[in-house]
């Protein structure tokens, strides 16, 4: 991942949406982002320009494009029309985002057109993340990665958010292996990143 | 079998996607799943390099984008949705316009007070024209010009509603069928609520504090602006808008299904609902 002046950046060559700018860098804020939050908190995660990332819960599509910066190509679903408008303004923008309409519960509608990728990047604001992580991750390269951001209020507000978080890795342990996580804090509270890989011998969800 | 976008070029992809209908239901297909490998295009001769074959795959995406979204900005319901919105907007701009106006004109006259002028806005303002400077008698004219747009854009909403929603809006009228439709995200949405949902739509604020600290429930919502609940005994409106939330879930329904207003249906509700709003 590349810093600049302590700022984390990514490597497009102009402001797409607002962002400042650094030396060429587009700034990536993680009070913004939630990817680039855990950036901040991971320093472990790597993305390299020969990767291919499917999309689930694009929004106006900035975190897509900075993602875009680092990959090869980024297959980017989101249902919602008014944030869909957005994320197809940046797509026309930038060559590697290709933008499905489509409802993330529902890979069958977009699986003819999604290859496999190496990461599979969840942030979608449902009840059932956790059952949506599992029907996608079929895209999955061997050895891919699953991040998922676990919005714990989606799925209960009445619950505590520590106790959303165990019942979702409780139930991606059905299919993927939990490497490691972190709750957001402070740039998103309640909010927590799942990184997780393909379980060789997956069941059937 | 699902099939990949490339394989029949001459078909649209919403077409593709929703021949693909078996395997929406039943995910991952039976026959298991192969991701599409973008190499076969390579091997059937439809694409030189991967380059080629990402960059006609985003054009398409794009295009199909562009489609499907405004199919979807498109639907009558959203247009409704948007002019509610901006009609609750110019009402709280009216609010909060006419709240400094009568601050203002206090400096000019002191004895002035929104007290005793009563609460209607247009009075309100009327009476703000006796003093104040060139400046002031603008601003008033135009929280005057704001109230006028308000109603214009309330009669429109109220007209297109009546003939989007026949049944909803005969139960409980135009503008409260349009934001409950507006609130529930489409009239399809309403249509699929329980009657309970319906009967809190609007009060999410009560409901979730009621959820999370156990206060009392709400009893109502957005259809508290319902006359017959609003102006029932305080003792009988929780009972009103259940009876009134349960003939909305119907009425959407026939809406959505049917698209025909239903006399017979508005009639036997119309008395229902009556008979909740009696003391027993």
């Amino acid at each position: 991942m590349k810093w600049l002046e302590g700022n984390l950046v990514s490597p497009g060559g102009k402001s797409l949406y607002g962002e400042r700018m650094c030396a060429g860098y587009r700034v990536w804020d993680p009070r913004r982002s939630k990817l680039a939050a855990l950036i901040v908190k991971d320093p472990d995660l790597d993305f390299t320009p020969e990767m291919q990332a499917l999309y689930l819960g694009g929004g106006h599509g900035t975190t897509v494009s900075h993602l875009a910066d680092y990959l090869e190509v980024v297959y980017a679903v989101e249902i919602a029309p008014r944030p869909f408008q957005d994320l197809l303004r940046l797509s026309r923008g930038q060559e590697n985002i290709i933008p499905l309409m489509a409802d993330a519960g529902d890979p069958a509608f977009y699986a003819p057109f999604v290859e496999r990728v190496d990461l599979l990047y969840q942030d979608v604001a449902h009840p059932s993340q956790a059952e949506i992580a599992l029907r996608n991750r079929y895209f999955l390269k061997p050895g891919g990665t699953l991040i998922l951001m676990l919005k714990t209020a989606c799925v209960d507000s009445t619950m505590p958010p520590e106790q959303v978080f165990t019942e979702a890795v409780g139930k991606l342990q059905h299919g993927y292996r939990i490497v490691r996580t972190h709750w957001l804090d402070p740039y998103f509270p309640a909010h927590a990143a799942i990184v997780a890989m393909v379980s060789s011998t997956p069941d059937r969800v | 079998m699902l099939r990949y976008w490339f394989e029949r070029l001459d078909d649209s992809p919403e077409d593709i996607s929703t021949r693909n209908e078996k395997e929406r239901g039943n995910w991952p297909p039976v026959e298991g799943f192969t991701p599409l490998d973008w190499r076969t295009t390579v091997d059937r001769g439809l694409f030189g390099t991967r380059q080629e074959y990402l960059s006609f795959l985003r054009t398409l995406c794009l295009a199909w984008g562009e489609r499907r979204l405004s199919s979807a900005l498109q639907e009558g319901d959203e247009r409704i949705l948007r002019m509610v919105q901006t009609l609750d907007e110019i009402s709280g701009m009216i609010d909060h316009l006419t709240g400094r106006l009568v601050d203002w004109y206090g400096t000019v006259d002191p004895t002035f007070t929104r007290k005793d002028q009563g609460v209607q806005e247009r009075a309100l303002l009327a009476r703000m024209k006796g003093g104040g400077d060139e400046i002031f008698l603008s601003c008033v004219e135009e929280g005057e010009h704001l109230l006028s747009l308000r109603n214009a854009l309330s009669r429109e909403v109220s007209l297109q509603a009546e003939a989007s929603y026949p049944n909803c809006s005969a139960l409980v009228g135009g503008l409260v069928a349009a934001r409950l439709i507006a609130r529930a995200g489409g009239l399809e949405r309403l249509a699929r609520m329980s009657s309970a949902t319906i009967q809190v739509l609007g009060a999410e604020n009560a409901l979730f504090s009621h959820l999370h600290t156990g206060s009392s429930p709400p009893k109502h919502g957005i259809i508290y602006q319902h006359g017959r609940v609003h102006a029932a005994p305080r003792n009988l409106r929780g009972r009103v808008a259940r009876v009134l939330a349960g003939r909305v879930a119907l009425a959407a329904r026939l809406d959505y299904y049917r698209e025909t207003l239903d006399r017979e249906f508005v009639k036997g509700s119309q008395e229902r609902i009556n008979r909740a709003g009696k003391r027993t």
